[in-house]
């Protein structure tokens, strides 16, 4: 447990490697649930871009890059190795927090939700899905506003994790009983109904994974 | 000239595309780049669709062709990754149809506006009436009657229907190939029609469907004139009657297709 106020990238660097191991562990579940309402292949899809990710940050050795690198060089490997509408939406995500975020080795909390809110804000003007469409939106966008209150409160890093990963997950469980407005699992309307959703489901695993590594420290291997 | 990148989930899906709308082409043929698959699988890479904008940095323009929903958001994301500066256009149109009409168009001359006008209009040229009405489920009552004229689609601005004014030329040819005026006639007459000073029409006398502008392929198709059928060419200007008799002789000879 720590409370300091600061994320570092350090922090980062080792939130996606955690990401990357709990995306292949939930691999299967995550098609399972594309198979139920879209094309069958997020997990493997999601586990092969972060394992790419993962790939990258060997590669470099101990070289630390800044956030800002960190962040949009994770963007630029996702779009080319998810594929498809997730790997260009987690893309987003990524390039848009890295164009917020300094050319640092670590950023206060609050800053990091800002953050944070520019690359969700980034994925809603690419995809133009609001909460209630029944997609990674209905998990990120209150895993956000969680992490935004709590650091504005004065939160440490880790509490504001945990409080914005336990809105992800209220607001994953919430696609449930959705109709699918958006994405490939639109094209089954009614259908879609009764399904969780795998983009927010995908999505949590990671707001999940930030929440452990920065509860732990996140100290970097 | 107009370039192309064609965006699909699937390599071979792209390809056959290219592959069949390039069978219209008769002539120089616009570039056209294949922008598939992601990491060796189905998916889209938006990154690939930027280097395949940028490889076309040297036209006067560029239309994204796009498959399934993610493909339109790769492709949106690509304009941000480009570093190209060419005019580019993401067309909403169907993905067959509006490949080989705006590839076709672009073969002719077109330019980047009148290529993705006339893929964008191509889903009408699939739909009978010219409408996409819905069939009604079964129950409901169908209104009765024909269907109503079909709408001017694909750049296919009307036309005077009038007694020919002064310095306009009119000849009527009936359909005599067997298939009539299917994709491969259509874009020897958009050939044809094009480098006149007005653009001709054509009007199928024997449904009243049209006037049709000749350079428009989907406008074309969308008259749907079969074998038999009397077409009414029209043209006006000083070159007025070379442009009527180009047309108007392409269809008499059954489009080199034989009786």
């Amino acid at each position: 447990m720590t409370d300091s106020t600061v994320v570092t990238s350090a922090q980062l660097e080792a939130w996606l490697r955690a990401a990357a191991g709990e995306l292949k562990a939930h691999a299967d579940e995550l098609t399972a649930l594309d198979s139920a309402i879209g094309d069958a292949d997020h997990g493997t899809n999601m586990a092969r871009g972060f394992a790419a990710v993962v790939e990258k940050l060997d590669a470099a050795g101990d070289d630390s890059p800044g956030i800002q690198p960190l962040l949009k060089s994770v963007g630029m490997t996702l779009i080319s190795k998810v594929g498809g509408a997730s790997g260009s939406l987690y893309g987003t995500l990524f390039l848009d927090m890295g164009k917020a975020a300094p050319d640092a080795a670590e950023i206060g909390v609050a800053d990091f939700a800002s953050v944070v809110a520019a690359g969700v804000a980034g994925v809603v003007g690419r995809g133009h899905a609001v909460v209630g469409d029944k997609t990674m939106i209905d998990a990120l966008e209150p895993a956000v506003t969680a992490l935004t209150d709590a650091a504005a409160s004065g939160a440490s890093a880790a509490d504001a994790a945990r409080a914005a990963a336990e809105a992800a997950a209220i607001g994953r469980d919430s696609t449930v009983p959705l109709v699918a407005r958006k994405g490939r699992a639109s094209y089954l309307g009614e259908r879609s109904a009764g399904h969780l959703d795998p983009g927010a489901a995908s999505a949590t695993i990671l707001v999940q994974t930030l929440a452990d590594t920065l509860g732990d420290g996140g100290s970097a291997p | 000239m107009i370039g192309f990148v064609v965006v699909s989930h699937s390599e071979p899906l792209a390809q056959a595309v290219v592959d069949l709308a390039m069978q219209m082409i008769h002539g120089e043929a616009p570039p056209v780049r294949v922008a598939a698959g992601a990491d060796g699988g189905f998916g889209t890479d938006a990154a690939a669709i930027a280097a395949a904008v940028d490889d076309l940095a040297d036209t006067d323009g560029v239309l994204i062709l796009t498959d399934l929903g993610s493909a339109v958001l790769s492709s949106e994301l690509a304009l941000e990754l480009r570093e190209s500066t060419q005019p580019v256009v993401i067309s909403g149109g169907p993905f067959v149809e509006g490949a080989t009409a705006g590839i076709v168009r672009a073969a002719t001359g077109g330019t980047l506006a009148d290529v993705a006008a006339e893929a964008a209009g191509a889903l009408a040229a699939k739909q009978p009436h010219g409408g996409d009405e819905v069939p009604a489920p079964p129950g409901a009552s169908a209104p009765a009657g024909p269907p109503a004229a079909a709408p001017p689609t694909g750049g296919a601005a009307p036309a005077p229907t009038a007694a020919p004014a002064a310095g306009a030329v009119e000849r009527e040819v009936t359909v005599v190939n067997p298939v009539g005026l299917h994709s491969r006639p259509a874009s020897l007459v958009v050939k044809a029609a094009t480098g006149f000073d007005a653009v001709p029409t054509i009007t199928d006398v024997t449904t009243g469907k049209g006037p049709a502008r000749a350079d428009s392929m989907i406008a074309l198709l969308a008259l749907g004139a079969t074998q038999g059928h009397l077409l009414r060419v029209r043209a006006e200007g000083p070159d007025a009657a070379a442009a009527v008799d180009a047309i108007a002789d392409l269809v008499e000879d059954g489009f080199g297709e034989g009786e």
